[in-house]
């Protein structure tokens, strides 16, 4: 299994690299990275030892970025017809999924790599909060990880990558502005649960958590849980999908 | 070998298969005929495990194929009838991913690489992008990937189609040779190439299996002893 994963991983890393998805993708992600870090996020003028400038808006730049990595996982085998070789191998359909999910987050964190040189600029001209923007990272690390699940599935059920891609960026968008309030609301439950719920559902909550500093163990479970369902989501899509 | 027991496929209120039964052996070439929509593609899908049955089963070598989906897909090449090939990757590229997936060792898949490529002549364009060759190119590509782990069963939807004359005859002989201890399936329009290769016909129609017999007893079944006729009327009769 793990031979297969890493067949599929390698083939889709390529088939980044190949052609100018790639160079694209990076490009405007350190663009408007930085843009937004030094212009919208105030760099010079917050306390910044945390890099807090830098991870506060990286959930919407995920949000507009990681559906351009993930569109074409599903959708494009399913266009091109390259599905139906794909799963007449002797593979499993969750090595398959496994395979390109870790491509795409791969791709992403290649993406927050490019970072690094703010990280060492502010330790070398400022002081820097060391141990915050390790948390910090955990916390971008993680919510592109449940962003690529998230995209995979929306993948999964288009047959087009432009299709997933438009997807892929209203639901992003709604996750990240949403705080289920009005579900919970609706719910009409005690304040103190409602509250529990509230933070317990949010996924900013839980992220802005981590960028402050408090890598707490239901932060990190909340992240791995996304991913967790949405894979094995994605894995029914598939069997439900070619019968 | 490879049984076929009562296996039945259906989308919504349409029988796409329905009850059918069939054995083939080893050294066996059967070519799938029927009309559009008869349900060759859905039972080639079926007998390669892409889609599950809606009741019956699939026994390659006596295994199920449902239980034991990886260890029968081992042991099959299969060929769909278009759009399955990378196009950004090179033929060689694609055959060593095919292998990979396939769980090849480096040592098997080079030695079945040189086999394969100069069975199917493949050799001067073994470096060249998918997209940019020929539809005759793309097929034997195609087909090289489903050999490259040398299968006891290979499944052939249309693999003659955008070959010229000599590329036919030529897939058709290789076919004939490799199919000697082994299992083909072959689905197609071609009466010739019925006539040309395969040691049986099982005809399918509106998703039933409606003949089981060899292509000469298929000929001799009406006057003109002609199989286009012979699939003509049993297939007109059907309706």
């Amino acid at each position: 299994m793990i031979k297969t994963i890493m067949t599929i991983l390698k083939k889709e890393m390529m088939s980044y690299f190949e052609g100018v998805s790639a160079w694209v993708i990076l490009s405007v992600y350190i663009l408007t990275s930085m843009f937004v870090t030094f212009f919208v996020g105030g760099f010079f003028s917050i306390n910044n030892s945390g890099l807090f400038s830098f991870f506060y808006f990286q959930p919407y730049i995920m949000a507009l970025l990681i559906p351009s990595i993930t569109m074409r996982l599903w959708a494009e085998e399913r266009k091109s017809g390259t599905l139906e070789f794909l799963l007449t191998q002797p593979i499993s359909v969750l090595s398959v999924v496994i395979g390109k999910y870790l491509a795409a987050w791969l791709m992403s964190s290649i993406m927050l790599l490019l970072s690094i040189p703010l990280w060492i600029y502010l330790n070398i001209y400022f002081s820097a909060d060391n141990l915050n923007i390790i948390s910090g990272y955990t916390g971008c690390i993680l919510i592109t990880g449940s962003f690529c699940a998230l995209g995979c599935l929306i993948s999964s059920f288009c047959s087009s990558p432009a299709v997933s891609y438009l997807w892929g960026l209203i639901i992003l968008f709604c996750l990240n502005v949403s705080d289920f309030s009005s579900i919970i609301e609706a719910m009409h439950l005690p304040q103190i649960i409602e509250l529990r719920l509230h933070k317990m559902l949010s996924l900013s909550s839980h992220y802005y958590d981590l960028i402050n500093g408090q890598v707490g163990l239901d932060n990190i479970l909340y992240f791995i849980l996304i991913i967790i369902i949405c894979l094995w989501l994605n894995v029914m899509s598939i069997d439900y999908k070619k019968n | 070998m490879i049984v076929a027991e009562n296996l039945c496929k259906d989308y919504g209120n349409k029988h796409a298969v329905n009850n059918v039964n069939f054995c083939i052996s080893k050294g066996e070439i059967v070519s799938l005929l029927g009309p559009n929509g008869a349900g060759k593609t859905t039972l080639m899908r079926l007998l390669t495990g892409y889609i599950e049955p809606t009741s019956g089963e699939v026994r390659i070598f006596d295994q199920d194929l449902k239980t034991q989906r990886l260890e029968c897909l081992r042991r099959i090449g299969y060929v769909p009838e278009s759009g399955f090939l990378y196009n950004e990757m090179s033929v060689c590229d694609f055959l060593h991913y095919t292998a990979r997936l396939r769980g090849m060792t480096e040592e098997a898949y080079q030695g079945n690489l040189r086999l394969t490529v100069d069975n199917l002549e493949l050799r001067e364009v073994i470096n060249q992008k998918i997209e940019t060759l020929s539809k005759g190119f793309k097929r034997r590509t195609g087909l090289a990937a489903a050999l490259i782990h040398n299968p006891d069963i290979l499944i052939l939807d249309e693999p003659t189609e955008g070959l010229d004359p000599n590329q036919k005859v030529s897939l058709r002989n290789f076919l004939r040779h490799y199919g000697r201890n082994k299992i083909i399936i072959i689905s197609t329009h071609i009466m010739e190439e019925v006539e040309a290769m395969a040691d049986r016909v099982i005809l399918l129609n509106h998703g039933k299996l409606v003949k089981d017999t060899t292509p000469a007893e298929l000929k001799e079944l009406f006057p003109e002893h002609n199989i286009e006729t012979a699939f003509y009327k049993i297939t007109s009769e059907a309706k």
